[in-house]
């Protein structure tokens, strides 16, 4: 069973909640899919088995040939290419690395090389927690280059707890595609609530299954409750805007650590989801 | 000699359009005969890299000189390969900027004005 953790706003405490769920479960694999900004390993602290590359292969163009690269710069549909007369500029940022620019240009003078886009990391916390996270290099766009590594890492046959990057753009979608369940978390304040409902039309889209937990209950109004209610959507657990948990958060503490009743109330949750799911044709 | 300026339409009393890469229309005008024709940017909705397909296209077009707003750094490294002169921090009309341009008051720019993706906004 995969689970996602996802949440439209930023902030609004995927990671808390991810991690909770992990050391509720036990025995499950753990993967970081914020690839732009992981911070998990902060609170599962893992030990480090092993750090693999990420790569993409993007084009060089061999211009001592003297033949003319014009024809790719022409078919280059991200403009990663311009050709003035003899003078070839490459624009490593825009490329996507497809390819067309060896095809279409002169033969045997447009190559290919490996560029490093970001790592994958493994490692283990406890017995139990298989964990996984992944590294975009800074300044690279590749995002879900680095996620499609992590992807073919991903083993069904265990609980697999995924804690996807803030939004709802190409890396949330590439995150949760391929869960059985979605727990989106929001705070109750006009923003989550405007980023939640669009994370749910996305999950709609998606035909995921998902609930809502409440995070920072007691600030902002009741519109996320109301909704919810409104359109029988489930939620799974509210948690208390509360300074202690913030202070626990902020020393690499986990809601656990907080008050460890937290362990035997996702433990219900997950058991609750896990029920939702198998009750799915 | 032709000159490329950036224009919000396609006359000359259109205003100078700030960007290169992302404006709406290109206007090349040609100094001998008191011409000009207005080209539609087709690199407006580029997703990315709008300046450097902006830049070739340009270059094409055989200009001498490029009047706008702003150049990002993409830009300027296509326009300084096609050894085409460059000047920004140009506002008011388009024929305003020929005059100057005309009566020598512009100055060359030697660097990049802006980022890039500096002329991304929402609603440009």
């Amino acid at each position: 069973m995969i689970i996602s953790v996802a949440s439209g706003k930023g902030g609004t405490g995927k990671t808390t909640v991810a991690v909770c769920m992990a050391l509720a479960a036990e025995q499950c694999q753990f993967i970081d899919y914020d690839v732009e900004a992981p911070n998990a390993d902060i609170f599962l602290k893992p030990e480090i088995k092993n750090i693999k590359k990420v790569t993409i292969k993007q084009p060089y163009f061999l211009t001592e040939t003297g033949k003319s690269f014009s024809k790719c710069a022409e078919f280059c549909h991200y403009n990663a290419l311009a050709v003035i007369s003899s003078e070839v500029m490459f624009y490593p940022e825009l490329c996507h690395g497809c390819g067309g620019c060896i095809l279409v240009g002169p033969e045997g003078a447009v190559r290919e090389k490996d560029v490093e886009v970001g790592e994958v990391t493994k490692g283990f916390t406890g017995p139990g927690i298989d964990f996984l996270k992944g590294n975009l290099t800074p300044g690279s766009m590749r995002t879900t280059t680095v996620q499609n590594d992590l992807e073919k890492m991903i083993k069904k046959k265990d609980l697999v707890i995924i804690d996807s990057p803030p939004g709802n753009s190409c890396s949330m979608v590439m995150s949760v595609k391929n869960s059985d369940y979605c727990v989106l978390v929001t705070e109750p304040t006009p923003y989550g609530f405007n980023d939640l409902v669009i994370s749910m039309e996305v999950l709609d889209m998606l035909k995921i299954s998902y609930g809502v937990i409440i995070n920072r209950d007691g600030i902002g109004d009741s519109n996320v409750e109301d909704y919810c209610r409104g359109k029988n959507i489930k939620l799974l657990i509210k948690i208390p805007n509360d300074v202690e948990i913030a202070k626990c958060y902020s020393k690499g503490g986990t809601l656990l650590d907080y008050d460890v009743s937290y362990k035997a109330k996702f433990q219900n949750i997950l058991k609750e989801i896990e029920g939702l799911c198998s009750k799915k044709p | 000699m032709k000159l490329c300026i950036t224009s919000t339409g396609t006359s000359l009393d259109s205003n100078v359009d700030p960007r290169f890469g992302r404006c709406p229309y290109f206007i090349i005008y040609d100094t001998d005969s008191g011409t000009f024709e207005s080209i539609e940017n087709a690199s407006r909705q580029a997703m990315g890299g709008a300046g450097i397909q902006a830049g070739q296209f340009i270059a094409s077009k055989e200009v001498v000189a490029v009047i706008t707003g702003n150049f990002g750094p993409n830009a300027f490294r296509v326009l300084q390969t096609a050894k085409i002169k460059m000047y920004s921090g140009i506002s008011g009309t388009v024929r305003e900027a020929i005059e100057k341009y005309k009566s020598g008051q512009l100055t060359e720019t030697s660097s990049p004005d802006v980022e890039s993706h500096h002329g991304m906004g929402r609603n440009s």
